[in-house]
């Protein structure tokens, strides 16, 4: 007799090597760098760490940081939504050039967004003219942040959904159109949960790329303390005033921030996407015998 | 209710996937479209079903015009191959799906959609699976929630593509007979599409056999078998043998000589209409054993006459009995055989031969 394998080995080997590797460069890039930032502020007592992390300016600066950055993750979620949807589904000349300009915020500068958006959307600007009239100050004011960080963070929604949307099955649709679903019905109740999970992956990649945003942002906010002043520019001014250990601190709560917010959103969306398969126990269907099907009762 | 389909035509592009069909569907009739891929049976299921729109022609229902009615307001149960069933709900929500999407005003009570759901359930024997999702059933199981779930919403037609494509043989059988048993219990008119000819002459009352866009002949599955109305007919249900002869009055005389194609007509005979020995049959044929194939209770015999094949099915008993080496020379003789004249096979465009 032969003794059983402990465990069956995949159809493709190198297992370990594979987690070796994964490991090595995850620490190499990101724990090791991110260790020592932590370790850098140990120099700080905790009540001084204290100090810093909730002085009014840093405060500020987290509201406005995060507050902006969900706000336009939340726009893009829509808006990527339906610019995604509009992409798969529709066929319209110029297509791939619209596909193309997708790709565009990723490409250009971000010194260079910002610029340009400062200038259309000033007071004397293209756009900002018109906004004035109606009583809207965009640049130098939170807003000006949020139409900067939308710009930014469009192409994730779009492309973490559009390969989603091509895999809805057609039947599907007419399944529910044949049982006597509303076109609303349908997209709400059969083809919303679908794409969820995507949906959710894109708005927490264009969330956390907002969150870090620096140089779009500078050029059209205004940089006022208490008011339109992001915390990366916070930590950049006090670096610039040598203040090595207050930036740390300052770098170290965004962290902390940041991963509780990402770890939430990854748990909703293990959660959505595993939702319907619950109940795991069961034995994986193709192992009934087929002869048992009709017949078969608990 | 009845489904009259008048003068229908439709096309993809340059292709033609119905040409001028017409086809009444009389109240309670288990239908089979039968045909091979191509022939538009299932773009005129789909037509039935308001999920795609005729260039020309007519589609009433019960007697009513229903051709630009949306698939939603048809009252169709459709069946998919692929089971299409919605993988983030339960078994139990799909059922119950087509209940809980009517107006508020015409949905049934939570309790009603319960009773309804579990009613249908028990009906395709798998209420035990109620709170299953669609990734964790079997085949066989998911095609029978996706029945349950095209029934919740009472149809008045029930329309199944090619509902047991994906499944296999033996599952298929079952739930074959099983549909059959249910379409009777239900008195809805039934319309399903298959390639599978024995699926169609098995279970369906009448048999639509289809072919590039055209119906060859509508009947009840042993008219289209014993009495097709077309070479293409005779050759898509069943094996069978072409033999190229000469007429004599009612009688052919078959024969496969090279003057015999130009007397202009064609003998079909099916392989287990041709009587086969070893001894001399009076006006019989000789021929070479080039293959013995045992197929389950039947022996197929390949056999060479004259540089052409010819099959002949043999009961497993009189293959042992008569001892068939490969080389052996044998005599044949039809038993029976359908004759059409040439110019009705042309169109088919088929080969002399289907294996």
């Amino acid at each position: 007799m032969f003794p059983a394998p402990a465990k069956r080995d995949g159809v493709l080997p190198g297992f370990r090597l594979g987690l070796g590797y994964t490991l090595t460069y995850l620490t190499l890039l990101v724990l090791i760098p991110l260790g020592g930032m932590i370790l850098m502020t140990g120099k700080l007592t905790w009540g001084s760490f204290w100090d810093i992390a909730t002085a009014e300016r840093a405060l500020a600066s987290y509201r406005v940081t995060f507050g902006a950055s969900l706000f336009a993750a939340i726009v893009n979620a829509v808006f990527g939504l339906i610019v995604a949807w509009v992409l798969v589904r529709y066929p319209f000349p110029g297509k791939r050039f619209v596909d193309a300009l997708v790709d565009l915020p990723f490409a250009l500068p971000t010194a260079v967004a910002g610029i340009t958006l400062a200038t259309l959307y000033a007071e004397n600007g293209w756009v900002g003219q018109f906004l004035a009239k109606l009583g809207i100050k965009v640049a130098f004011t939170p807003l000006g942040i949020v139409v900067a960080l939308i710009f930014v963070t469009l192409p994730f929604v779009v492309r973490t959904l559009q390969p989603v949307i091509e895999d809805i099955e057609a039947e599907v649709e007419e399944a529910a159109a044949s049982l006597g679903a509303t076109r609303w019905q349908t997209f709400v109740r059969v083809l919303l949960p679908g794409i969820f999970p995507a949906w959710l992956t894109g708005f927490t990649l264009a969330f956390s790329r907002a969150i870090g945003e620096f140089g779009s942002v500078i050029f059209i906010a205004g940089n006022m303390p208490l008011i339109s002043e992001i915390t990366p520019l916070l930590i950049i001014s006090k670096l610039e005033q040598y203040d090595l250990i207050g930036a740390t601190a300052l770098a170290v709560v965004m962290l902390v921030i940041s991963f509780a917010m990402l770890l939430t959103i990854n748990l909703l969306q293990w959660w959505a996407a595993n939702r319907h398969a619950k109940g795991n126990d069961a034995e994986p269907a193709e192992a009934l015998a087929p002869g048992a099907l009709v017949e078969a009762r608990p | 209710m009845s489904i009259e389909i008048r003068n229908i035509s439709k096309r993809f592009g340059n292709f033609v996937a119905l040409d001028d069909l017409s086809l009444d569907i009389p109240t309670g009739e288990l239908v089979a479209l039968l045909g091979p891929s191509g022939c538009g049976k299932t773009t005129l299921l789909r037509i039935i079903a308001g999920m795609e729109t005729p260039d020309s022609g007519n589609v009433l229902f019960g007697g009513e015009e229903a051709t630009h009615v949306h698939a939603r307001e048809r009252q169709v149960g459709f069946v998919f191959q692929h089971y299409a069933l919605f993988r983030h709900m339960s078994v139990f929500e799909n059922v119950a799906f087509g209940l809980r999407v009517r107006p508020r005003k015409d949905r049934p009570s939570e309790a009603e959609i319960r009773e309804r759901v579990m009613g249908l359930l028990k009906l395709v024997q798998l209420d035990w699976l109620a709170q299953r999702y669609p990734s964790q059933l079997s085949g066989g199981q998911r095609q029978r929630i996706a029945l349950a779930r095209a029934l919740a919403v009472e149809p008045k037609v029930l329309l199944l593509d090619e509902p047991f494509g994906a499944l296999d043989t033996k599952v298929r059988k079952e739930l074959r007979r099983w549909l059959r048993r249910l379409h009777d219990e239900m008195h809805i008119s039934s319309v399903f599409v298959t390639h599978d000819q024995e699926e169609a002459l098995e279970v369906a009352d009448r048999v639509v056999v289809m072919n590039r866009g055209h119906i060859e002949q509508i009947g009840s599955p042993d008219e289209v078998y014993s009495s097709p109305a077309s070479p293409f007919v005779y050759q898509f249900l069943g094996n069978v043998n072409v033999f190229h002869s000469r007429l004599h009055g009612s009688w052919a005389e078959v024969e496969r000589e090279g003057d015999a194609r130009a007397a202009g007509s064609i003998a079909f005979v099916r392989p287990h209409d041709i009587e086969l020995d070893v001894a001399p049959i009076a006006g019989g044929m000789t021929a070479g054993v080039r293959h013995v194939h045992r197929i389950g209770p039947l022996v197929r015999v390949e056999l060479e006459h004259d540089g052409e094949t010819i099959e002949v099915e043999l009961t497993r008993e009189r293959a042992a009995s008569l001892d068939l080496p490969v080389g052996k020379t044998v005599w044949i003789k039809p038993r029976q055989a359908k004759v059409f004249a040439a110019e009705a096979t042309a169109p088919a465009g088929k080969q002399p031969f289907l294996f």
